[in-house]
C-alpha cells in the first residue's frame, strides 16, 4: 500500500520540523512548503491526502491559500488542517469560511495533531 | 321357601358382581401401579439427568467466574498498558520537542539564525508570542536588550546586573524562574507581565536571560514539558550563541591572515 502524502506548509523552519518530526514517526511522506503561494505550486504539483497550513505567513497567508485550494478542482477535495496561533473563535470562524476542514492551535500537541491527522486520512 | 331360592341366586349374582368388580379395580390397581412405577422411573431418570445438568452448570458458573476474573486482569493490564501507552507518547512528543529546539540552535554559525530559532522555539514550542533575549555586557554591568518579539524595544531598557527586578535576579542567581500567575507580584511596568525568566548559561556562568511575558490565549501555563525546554534553551542557546561569536571571530582572524 502506498504511503499518504500531506503537504506540511510553515515559513518557520523550527515549527516545519517539528510537525515534520511528529509525522514521519508515523511513516507518511511528507513535502513542505514555507509560504501560501509555495504551498499551492506544491499541492496542484504533488495532489498530496491532506494539507497541513500555517495561518501567518508571507506572500499568501493561510486563509488565502486555502480559499484558493478549495477554488481549484484538483485540489478542491483535499482536506486541509489550519494550524493557528490563535484558538479564538472569529479567527477560527474566519478559518472555517476560508474553507479549512480542521484547525490545530500553537504549540502543537503531538497527540491532537496525530488524531486529527488520521481521522482527515481515514475519510479519504 | 319359594322365597329363598331367588335370594341364592341373588346372593350368588352379587357376589360374582363383587368379585368381578374387585378384579376389576385390583387389575386397575395394578395398571395404576404399574404406571405409577413408569412414572417413577421417568422421573428418577429425570432427576438423574437434572442433577447432572446442574453439576454442569455449576461447573460452568465456576468456570465463568474464573473467565470473569480473568477477563477483569485482562481489562486492568490493558487500561494499565494504554496508560503507558500514552505516557511513553508524550514522552516521545517531549522528546520530540527537545530534539526540535536542539537541532535547531545548533543548524546554523549565524547569529541572527540562532536568535530566530530562539524566537520560534519560544512561540512554536512553549507558545508565547511576547519575549525578549538579553545579554550581560561587562563593560556597563547591565543586560542589554539583543531582540524582542511581541513587546516593544522601547519597553526594554537596559537592565542593571544589581537591579531589584526578576530579569536581573535571573541573572544573578542563574536559576530559571517560572512566575506563579496566582501570587501577588510587586512588578511594574513589563516585567508585570513576566511568564518566566530563563537564565543563558555556558559553564555555569551567565551570559543573557530570555524574558516570557504572555502565554498564548489557548496555553493554560508553564508546564513540566516547558521547564525541560527552558533547561535546554539555558545551555544550548549560550552555548549556540557563543559559538557563533567565535566563528565570527575565527572568521574574522581568518580573514585578517589572508
Amino acid at each position: 500500500m502506498s504511503k499518504k502524502k500531506i503537504l506540511v506548509v510553515d515559513d518557520s523552519r523550527t515549527a516545519l520540523f517539528m510537525v515534520t518530526t511528529i509525522l514521519r514517526k508515523e511513516r507518511y511522506e511528507l513535502v513542505t512548503a514555507s509560504d501560501g503561494e509555495q504551498a499551492l505550486e506544491v499541492a496542484a504539483a504533488e495532489l498530496p491526502d491532506l494539507i497541513l497550513m500555517d495561518v501567518i505567513m508571507p506572500r499568501k497567508t493561510g486563509f488565502e491559500a486555502c480559499r484558493e485550494l478549495k477554488r481549484r478542482e484538483d485540489t478542491k477535495s483535499i482536506p486541509v488542517i489550519l494550524v493557528t496561533t490563535r484558538g479564538e473563535g472569529e479567527n477560527v470562524e474566519a478559518g472555517f469560511q476560508s474553507g479549512c476542514n480542521d484547525y490545530v492551535t500553537k504549540p502543537i500537541n503531538a497527540q491532537e495533531l496525530l488524531t486529527k491527522v488520521r481521522d482527515h486520512m481515514g475519510a479519504r | 321357601m319359594s322365597e329363598s331360592k331367588p335370594a341364592r341366586t341373588d346372593h350368588g349374582a352379587y357376589v360374582r358382581k363383587v368379585q368381578e368388580d374387585t378384579q376389576n379395580f385390583a387389575q386397575g390397581l395394578i395398571g395404576e401401579v404399574e404406571r405409577l412405577r413408569v412414572l417413577v422411573a421417568a422421573l428418577e431418570s429425570e432427576k438423574a439427568t437434572l442433577a447432572a445438568q446442574a453439576r454442569e452448570i455449576e461447573t460452568i458458573v465456576r468456570a465463568n467466574d474464573v473467565l470473569r476474573a480473568q477477563i477483569e486482569g485482562i481489562k486492568a493490564e490493558t487500561k494499565a498498558y494504554s496508560s503507558r501507552y500514552a505516557e511513553v507518547e508524550q514522552q516521545n512528543s517531549n522528546l520530540a520537542n527537545l530534539y526540535v529546539a536542539s537541532y535547531r540552535l545548533h543548524g546554523t554559525l549565524d547569529r541572527e539564525q540562532v536568535i530566530a530559532a530562539i524566537q520560534e522555539i519560544i512561540a512554536n514550542l512553549v507558545g508565547s508570542e511576547e519575549a525578549a533575549l538579553f545579554e550581560i555586557d561587562h563593560d556597563t554591568q547591565a543586560l542589554e536588550l539583543v531582540a524582542s518579539f511581541g513587546v516593544n524595544r522601547d519597553e526594554c531598557p537596559s537592565i542593571p546586573l544589581g537591579g531589584s527586578g526578576l530579569i536581573a535576579v535571573t541573572a544573578r542567581t542563574g536559576e530559571i524562574l517560572v512566575v506563579d500567575p496566582a501570587q501577588v507580584s510587586g512588578a511594574t511596568g513589563l516585567e508585570s507581565r513576566l511568564t518566566a525568566c530563563v537564565p543563558l548559561k555556558l559553564d555555569g556562568k551567565v551570559t543573557g536571560v530570555i524574558a516570557i511575558f504572555g502565554l498564548l490565549p489557548q496555553k493554560g501555563g508553564i508546564e513540566d514539558l516547558d521547564r525541560e525546554l527552558f533547561d535546554l534553551l539555558a545551555t544550548q542557546a549560550a552555548f549556540a550563541l557563543y559559538c557563533t561569536d567565535l566563528h565570527a571571530k575565527v572568521a574574522l582572524e581568518a580573514a585578517r591572515r589572508w
